[in-house]
C-alpha cells in the first residue's frame, strides 16, 4: 500500500467490483469511500458502468433468436454422433 | 485446455438426453458470447450450432459435477477461432495507448460540469456495442466472458486456456480500452 489513499483505491477500483479482494481490504476501501468523495464519486461511476455495458448486451435485442433453443434440440436430436 | 476429442458414441440414449437438456440450459448464454465476438446473430446463432454438435460428439470427455457452461464456452471459443482462421483474418494488434481506470470519467467530465449520471446518459446502446467489437480480439474475449457471461476469473482461464493472471490483465487492460473507445465514440458524436 503506498501512503496515498486515494492511489492505493485507484489501483483497487477493478479488483474491488469484481469482489477479488480480502474482507480487510474491501473493508479499508469502504472506510475510505465513506470518507473521499473524490473516489466514491469514480467508483459509483465504474459501477454504474459495468451495469450499462451489461445492460447493452443483454438487453431483448441480445435475446436469442426466435425458435433457436427448438432448432438446436431438433439438430441435437437429429444428428448421429 | 486442449480441445475435447472425438470419442466413441457409448450408445446410451438416456444418457445423451439428459446431456442435451441439461446443455441446452446454457443456450442463451453462450449465443450472447458469441454474439458479441462475433458481431452477428447469425454468425452467434451458427456458432452455437456448432457447438452443441461438438459438444454432443465429445460429451464423454465432459467431467460430470464440473462446470458444464465453462466447458461449452470454451468449444463456443474454438469454434468461433475456426471461423476467424477460415475468413484469414489476423487478430488486430492494440490500437490504443495505456491509459487510466479514470480515463472515461475524467475525459467525459472534463467536457462538461455535470454529474455522472449525465455522463452514462451520453453513451447510447450502440456507442458501448461499437466500443466492444472495436477491442483487439484477445482483449474483448476477456471481458465479454467476464463482464458479459459472468465467468469467474478461473473459469475465464479455462475457456481461455491462458494463466489466470494473464485473464486478470488483459481484463483490466481490455476495460481500459473500453472506457477510451467509448469515449471517443462520445467525442465524436459531439463533433457532429
Amino acid at each position: 500500500m503506498s501512503v496515498d489513499p486515494c492511489t492505493d483505491a485507484e489501483h483497487s477500483l477493478q479488483a474491488y467490483i469484481d469482489r477479488v479482494l480480502t474482507p480487510d481490504e474491501t473493508e479499508a476501501i469502504d472506510r475510505h469511500l465513506r470518507v473521499c468523495s473524490y473516489c466514491a464519486e469514480r467508483y459509483r461511476f465504474e459501477t454504474d458502468l459495468r451495469s450499462l455495458v451489461k445492460r447493452c448486451c443483454c438487453d431483448c435485442e441480445s435475446e436469442t433468436p426466435p425458435g433457436m433453443v427448438d432448432r438446436l434440440r431438433e439438430r441435437c436430436r437429429s444428428v448421429e454422433v | 485446455m486442449t480441445p475435447p476429442i472425438d470419442h466413441e458414441p457409448a450408445g446410451e440414449a438416456l444418457d445423451r438426453a439428459a446431456f442435451e437438456e441439461e446443455a441446452l440450459q446454457h443456450a442463451e448464454q453462450l449465443y450472447r458470447i458469441g454474439l458479441r465476438l462475433s458481431g452477428s446473430p447469425l454468425t452467434a446463432e451458427d456458432l452455437v450450432q456448432e457447438t452443441y454438435l461438438r459438444a454432443l460428439r465429445n460429451r464423454h470427455s465432459f467431467r460430470p459435477g464440473s462446470n458444464l457452461a465453462a466447458w461449452m464456452a470454451t468449444i463456443l471459443r474454438n469454434a468461433y477461432l475456426d471461423d476467424v482462421r477460415r475468413a484469414a483474418r489476423r487478430p488486430s494488434s492494440e490500437p490504443f495507448d495505456e491509459t487510466t481506470d479514470y480515463y472515461l470519467y475524467n475525459r467525459l467530465a472534463e467536457q462538461a460540469e455535470t454529474n455522472q449520471e449525465a455522463i452514462l446518459r451520453r453513451l447510447s446502446r450502440s456507442d458501448v456495442l461499437d466500443s466492444l467489437s472495436e477491442l483487439p480480439s484477445n482483449f474483448r474475449e476477456v471481458v465479454v466472458l467476464v463482464d458479459i457471461g459472468d465467468f469467474s476469473y478461473a473459469d475465464a482461464a479455462e475457456i481461455l486456456g491462458i494463466p489466470i493472471g494473464t485473464v486478470m490483465s488483459r481484463l483490466h487492460r481490455g476495460r481500459r480500452l473500453l472506457k477510451r473507445a467509448l469515449a471517443e465514440h462520445v467525442a465524436s458524436a459531439e463533433d457532429r
